[in-house]
């Protein structure tokens, strides 16, 4: 009746979650390279320029892109390109694909590292602490506040933000990362950026709040009604032990579950934020692609991104996996 | 399970989420069919008071090409209605299905079809839906029919584990016996069992498709022939210091509609689990 | 002397606006060494009663009158501190959903270890483990499981684990709350056979909670039946299981078939538990009794007492007297 040991089981967890995201991602990719490539309009038109365009020049562009020949071959050929982390050159800019993301990856990262782990961090404090006062009024009210942000589109939480402490009240930058006007250096640097990001940062935060909040809080309350709590209250134990060793550990589950799956979700977050507030990023660069028609840029963006949110829920999955030993089983 | 209509009045009665969600959805679809009776103004039209502050001509004043954002706003509801219901549709027929066949079939078919649900989760939906929709045209049925293709993953898994519990029921076995088909059996019987969760999760769709069309709007790939609270704000970004009621009043709409499919999906599921009842 | 005296138990639940009495003034008198098996329908406050004498039953919705006295002290009266040190050391408690009996993402021995040291905080490790796989020991677990999780035990070793972590401090009282229902028979059989042999060595007094009467009379000396909370009938399995008086008690014995004997029809009682939540009058069984007579349904019967511990309420027992 002895079921399998950890290690093995906890080995093939992860490599199943692997091979769902390697599979993953070769799924959106292809998605996305065929139905960019099936669009219609033609992306050289849009780079030779709208007035008259010089039929050479679109052939010879044409010809220089690769864009002549049958949409498979052009596919294979990237494929081959990718393995040998060539991501090809952004039709707009004649820069290789790579150097712009690499450029425009930091800030983005920045944003949303920062905020997704604030968001965790008070949004699981205050549902656990509510959980504990439920039906009280600061729960009610708790309840609430986390409906009406859930319900707020959060690029327009930035611009009220940026209405009320930039415009109004003038204590925070409107946009962008840094100052532009002065050039700082070292610490002072780091300060300049820090306060540039406090409110995207903020309004990220604010909008991921309630998901993780209503986790934690109806994750506590099913817990504190399972046998087991029945078990140790009556051996005696102290409900603060109770609390802190044995509900916590068991309530944190879903919410580890919950960070791997809003995860593209927050994404999409971020990419709007980074529009509202200027803020030099990947989601600018995603929108300028799209618009430019930029094929290679807008793919290796995609693909970028793909493999990020695979990565990182892959690190949430073995964080699961090492927390719940149930999982190690299947 | 519900049966008649005076006991479905009795159970929304009881639940204060579920009561106030309806009435302010009723409020909702009231301003959206009599649309063109509540707005003060024609919302394409460019008056000639510019980025004039909210008054009783003007109840939210007018934005930087001097079109009225109250009657802008009316008219917008329309739209977010029209599309969060459909996608939301969409999105929830292809999810039960999916999710119906999944759990009911097992073995190798659900394997697979979760391994798909799965990889769909990892997809930034969001972006797809950009890329769709920036190349292949902003047309309202475009962004509706993108956003219910990409968001029934919800509804699959909730369907899928309501078909899985469903299977191992006696009536489900007797009808087997009998005969009837795999399909009928589907469609006759786990289906309609498992679907009131699914309905109380729809709200959720709905409130996440508006919400997805707001954010595509507000890039400027929303539907330009129709007015969209996104677009409001879009427009009222550029005078956000000029004219904040632009932007204040659409983006209190969205969150006003929000909101009532909110607490209705959350009165559906308090009339489901009355055990989360005792514990609040 | 008795360990366990209690005396005009009443417990009410408040929920939805209603009063529900579960379980409505019952008296027993449970002695050192005594194997009492409380037996009745589900919903009959069987459950309840053995819950109450530990207090853990939700607070804010249970109102509990009456006094449970055990070893001179009244549970009902003293602070949850004292009660504390009470819990476990004293009386322990076997539940009946064993598979989640203990947190699911604690090793076994972890959370046997984190409850021994509740009243023992000051010893050592070695203690600790050294206790543990003697308890292991006694019924018949693998020291193997120290280092298990909940979910890797099939059922039948779950309940071992609930018995073994029940008696870690060698309880004077040992409530076991349908502790071998969700088993099969054969499980059950064994784990029935361990609890008596432990409770020889370990000079246990034992309350089972059961809807099993089998299971009672083959393994308890007492027998104590209620019904929709009252307490119909009590006294030594010898004599309530044999030649019971009480209407209920017959009924309930009908129901299971002998193996011995000539073949009879089963007979179940017909009819369903009252609603607990409005005034009965008379007799609460009256509705579902075959031999009810109008005194029955309008005059609540006493509780009577016949030779060696016998205790009745029944109207058509012990004369019509009540006042």
């Amino acid at each position: 009746m002895i079921k399998v040991q950890g290690g093995i089981g906890v080995k093939s967890y992860i490599g199943k979650r692997i091979a769902t995201g390697i599979l993953t991602i070769i799924f959106s990719f292809c998605i996305t390279f065929f139905l960019i490539r099936y669009a219609p309009g033609n992306p050289m038109k849009v780079l030779a320029g709208t007035d008259n365009p010089n039929l050479e020049l679109i052939e010879h562009l044409t010809i220089k892109y690769g864009l002549d020949k049958p949409i498979p071959v052009q596919f294979v050929n990237y494929v081959k390109n990718i393995l040998k982390g060539d991501l090809g050159h952004s039709y707009m800019s004649n820069e290789p694909v790579t150097k712009l993301i690499k450029e425009k990856v930091f800030p983005t990262i920045l944003l949303t590292l920062t905020s997704s782990i604030l968001a965790v961090v008070v949004g699981t404090f205050l549902g656990v602490y509510a959980a504990r006062k439920v039906g009280t009024i600061f729960d009610r009210v708790m309840c609430g506040i986390s409906y009406f942000i859930d319900a707020t589109p959060g690029f327009w939480l930035g611009l009220i933000f940026i209405l009320i402490f930039a415009s109004t009240f003038k204590i925070l930058p409107t946009s962008g990362m840094y100052d532009l006007r002065i050039e700082k250096q070292g610490f002072a640097h780091v300060l300049d950026v820090i306060k540039h990001m406090i409110l995207p940062v903020s309004t990220l935060t604010i909008i991921q709040i309630p998901l993780y909040f209503r986790i934690s809080r109806s994750s506590v309350l099913q817990t504190m009604s399972e046998d087991f709590i029945m078990t140790l209250r009556a051996t005696g134990m102290k409900e603060s032990q109770i609390f802190n060793k044995y509900v916590l550990r068991n309530a944190i589950i879903p919410t580890i579950t919950m960070f791997s799956l809003s995860l593209a979700f927050t994404i999409s977050g971020v990419a709007l934020i980074e529009i509202v507030f200027a803020w030099p990023g990947m989601g600018r660069l995603i929108m300028d692609a799209i618009m430019k028609r930029d094929y290679p840029l807008l793919t290796g963006i995609y693909l970028t991104i793909s493999i990020s949110i695979c990565i990182v829920m892959i690190i949430t999955d073995i964080v699961y996996a090492i927390v719940d030993p149930r999982i190690r089983l299947e | 399970m519900i049966e008649n209509s005076q006991q479905m009045l009795k159970a929304i009665n009881s639940i204060k989420e579920l009561k106030v969600g309806i009435i302010l959805l009723m409020i909702l679809i009231g301003i959206a069919v009599f649309a063109p009776l509540i707005a003060t103004h024609d919302p394409y039209v460019l008056n000639d008071e510019m980025i004039a502050k909210p008054s009783s001509k003007y109840i939210f004043g007018t934005d930087g090409l001097g079109r009225d954002v109250f009657s802008m706003v009316v008219y917008g509801s329309r739209t977010s209605l029209k599309i969060g219901i459909i996608a939301a549709a969409i999105s929830s027929v292809i999810g039960t299905l999916i999710g119906g066949v999944a759990g009911y079939m097992g073995g190798k078919v659900d394997k697979v079809i979760s391994e798909i649900i799965n990889m769909f989760l990892m997809l930034p939906t969001f972006f797809l839906i950009l890329i769709v929709v920036a190349i292949y045209g902003s047309s309202l049925s475009n962004i509706i029919i993108v956003i219910g293709l990409t968001s029934w993953t919800g509804t699959a898994r909730l369907m899928r584990a309501q078909a899985i519990s469903l299977r191992e029921r006696t009536f489900i076995k007797s009808a087997k016996t009998i005969g009837e088909s795999e399909m009928g059996i589907l469609f006759k019987h786990i289906i309609p069992n498992g679907i009131f969760p699914i309905i109380a999760d729809s709200t959720m769709s709905v409130s996440s498709a508006i919400l997805s069309e707001a954010g595509l709007s507000f890039i400027g790939l929303g539907d330009p022939n129709v007015v969209s609270w996104g677009q409001i704000i879009a427009h009222g970004k550029g005078y956000l210091t000029r004219g904040w009621w632009i932007c204040t009043f659409s983006g209190l709409a969205i969150v006003f509609t929000v909101i009532s499919f909110y607490l209705i999906g959350e009165g559906m599921n308090h009339i489901l689990s009355p055990k989360l009842n005792k514990i609040k | 002397m008795s360990l366990l005296e209690i005396n005009n138990l009443n417990v009410e639940y408040r929920v939805e606006g209603k009063n529900i009495k579960a379980v409505k003034d019952v008296s027993l008198d449970i002695g050192v060494q005594d194997s009492i098996g409380i037996v009745g329908e589900s919903g009959s406050g069987k459950s309840t009663l053995a819950m109450a004498i530990l207090k853990l039953l939700p607070a804010n919705i249970t109102e509990i009158t009456g006094e449970i006295i055990f070893d001179g002290v009244d549970l009902l009266k003293i602070s949850e501190d004292e009660l504390r040190k009470i819990r476990w050391k004293d009386i322990a408690v076997v539940f009946q959903k064993s598979m989640n009996s203990l947190s699911p993402v604690h090793k076994i021995g972890f959370q046997m270890s984190d409850i021994y040291k509740v009243h023992k905080p000051k010893a050592s490790d070695r203690e600790v483990k050294e206790r543990i796989l003697e308890l292991f020991d006694l019924v018949n677990l693998s020291e193997r499981v120290f280092d298990l999780y909940p979910h890797e035990l099939s059922g039948g070793m779950m309940q071992r684990v609930s018995i073994a972590l029940s008696l870690i401090y060698f309880p004077r009282l040992l409530i076991l709350d349908e502790a071998t229902t969700a088993l099969d028979v054969v499980t059950q059989g064994q784990i029935l056979d361990e609890i008596m042999k432990l409770e020889e060595k370990l000079h246990l007094t034992r309350i089972m909670i059961t809807h099993d009467v089998s299971v009672v009379s083959s393994t308890c000396k007492k027998v104590a039946v209620m019904y929709a909370g009252c307490l119909l009938e009590s006294g030594y399995v010898s004599d309530v299981l044999t030649k019971p008086k009480h209407p209920y008690t017959e009924g309930l014995l009908n129901s299971y078939p002998s193996l011995k004997g000539e073949r009879k029809n089963l007979r179940g009682i017909p009819g369903t538990l009252p609603d607990l939540s409005i005034s009965h009058r008379g007799c609460i069984f009256a509705d579902r009794c075959k031999k009810a007579t109008e005194i029955c349904f309008n005059e609540e019967p006493k509780m009577m007492e016949f030779d060696n511990n016998w205790n009745v309420a029944c109207h058509l027992v012990g004369g019509a007297d009540c006042d």
